[in-house]
């Protein structure tokens, strides 16, 4: 490259094919022009599944059935604004991507579970786990955001949550005055992808890749430390990068006392060979959705259980 | 509680929370289950605890879930709206009396009514009068969700 500075352009098209590289090296080429579909979850804290869809069919909306999720369904086209109806203000659905419900899916919470959303706003996936936990028995939510926490209550009071205690706080130094989980959700705050953000090989480098897998770490590292002993840690990611996902996994197994469930649904698994570094062979039990796969946004989800 | 309670009254509820039940955190006020008690931690960290009933505002704002809950007591004065005039309330807008479907009870002047459509609690109004003019005037409706998120 000479000295002139690039144009937003040229730099686009070199950190797109830098980071298409990466994923043909990774054996899955991607195009960058996957999209992901759009979803709704029915809330079942208001509503049932028949007789949520059978009236937003009658009004005008077409959707099928996610066939990896209990209670999610693909739209496809509507008459109506699906964010400005009245069962959407009724709570009796939310708009939630289809790959963010599977990881509550696999984390499988009950209300006999103390669960932890550690990086819980906006709160999709907060109430998705009170409906798993039928608004019965205890449920925390933590976020920094201030901000993103406005949005959380809403979700919260939008789909009629009862069982939730949420903080602005941080997990790694928040007193929880002896407190341990049986399962924590750790989605994190991570690159994303190009799927669910048309800019997103614009706003992206390598560089933020790296700072955001170390950042995570310590959340992982807290994760743990509030696990009961037996108890699950749920991660996920909406990103693709190996370095937030299956090269922090090969960390976690390195540093702690840990084992990794099997993680079955429509992805493929973790990746055990990453730019030619050998990872453990149990890191094959997580599991990734590329967006050319499944329909989905990148997403990446791990069942860690603490010995 | 004092507005809660006014509220409550106002649309003929004879709902009754347990004041030792209640938790305050600024102007919002929760109904918080024992087995959630113990999840409250740090109260200048907590932003929501269990069951939000509403928040103090010049009239007591009901949340969703306690508009849901009335809904279900017979006791509760309601008027019932058409999907038209019931989009116009969620609008914010204020409902003339012609678009009023039906009533549980009689309609009074200066009376406060849950507003209902399709079996659903979309909101609070009073029914006022203004010169040759009477309509449900809205004091709370659930579109504020989307205009809370502007």
């Amino acid at each position: 490259m000479s000295n002139r500075r690039r144009g937003p352009h040229e730099t686009q098209r070199s950190r797109r094919n830098q980071f298409l590289a990466r994923y043909r090296d990774l054996g899955h080429p991607l195009t960058g022009d996957e999209q992901m579909g759009r979803s709704l979850r029915v809330n079942t804290l208001k509503t049932s599944d028949d007789v949520l869809i059978d009236k937003m069919r009658t009004l005008g909306a077409d959707l099928a059935k996610v066939d990896f999720l209990t209670h999610g369904y693909w739209i496809g086209k509507t008459s109506f604004s699906l964010g400005a109806s009245f069962e959407y203000l009724l709570g009796h659905y939310s708009l939630q991507e289809a790959a963010s419900q599977f990881a509550v899916e696999a984390l499988n919470p009950s209300h006999e579970d103390l669960v932890l959303d550690m990086c819980a706003a906006p709160g999709g996936k907060t109430a998705q786990i009170a409906a798993y936990m039928e608004n019965r028995g205890r449920l925390m939510a933590l976020d920094i955001n201030r901000r993103r926490l406005y949005a959380l209550e809403n979700t919260l009071e939008r789909c009629g949550v009862e069982n939730c205690a949420a903080y602005r706080g941080d997990a790694r130094d928040m007193d929880f005055k002896g407190l341990t989980f049986d399962k924590v959700l750790l989605d994190v705050p991570c690159s994303g992808n190009y799927a669910a953000d048309s800019d997103w090989f614009m706003k992206r480098r390598l560089v933020d890749v790296t700072n955001n897998a170390e950042y995570q770490r310590s959340l992982i590292d807290a994760a743990i430390r509030l696990l009961k002993s037996g108890g699950e840690l749920l991660y996920s990611t909406c990103s693709l990068e190996p370095e937030e996902n299956e090269l922090n996994i090969q960390w976690l197994l390195e540093t702690h006392d840990v084992k990794l469930e099997i993680v079955e649904g429509p992805g493929s698994p973790g990746l055990t060979d990453v730019f030619g570094e050998t990872l453990s062979p149990d890191i094959s039990k997580t599991m990734r959705l590329w967006p050319d796969e499944a329909g989905t946004q990148g997403f990446y989800v791990a069942r860690v259980v603490k010995r | 509680m004092r507005l809660l309670r006014k509220f409550l009254s106002w649309v003929g509820s004879t709902y009754d929370p347990m004041e030792e039940q209640v938790l305050k955190l600024n102007n919002k006020r929760f109904l918080l289950q024992p087995e959630l008690a113990e999840l409250v931690l740090q109260k200048d960290k907590l932003v929501y605890a269990g069951k939000l009933m509403g928040r103090d505002r010049k009239f007591f704002q009901p949340s969703s879930i306690i508009l849901s809950e009335l809904a279900k007591e017979e006791n509760t004065r309601k008027v019932h709206l058409g999907r038209d005039a019931g989009w116009l309330f969620v609008c914010g807008k204020d409902i003339f009396e012609d678009n009023i479907h039906g009533v549980d009870g009689e309609l009074v002047l200066d009376g406060y009514y849950l507003v209902m459509f399709e079996g659903e609690c979309l909101g609070y109004g009073q029914f006022i009068e203004s010169g040759d003019i009477r309509v449900i005037k809205n004091l709370f409706d659930i579109g504020d969700f989307l205009r809370r998120e502007r």
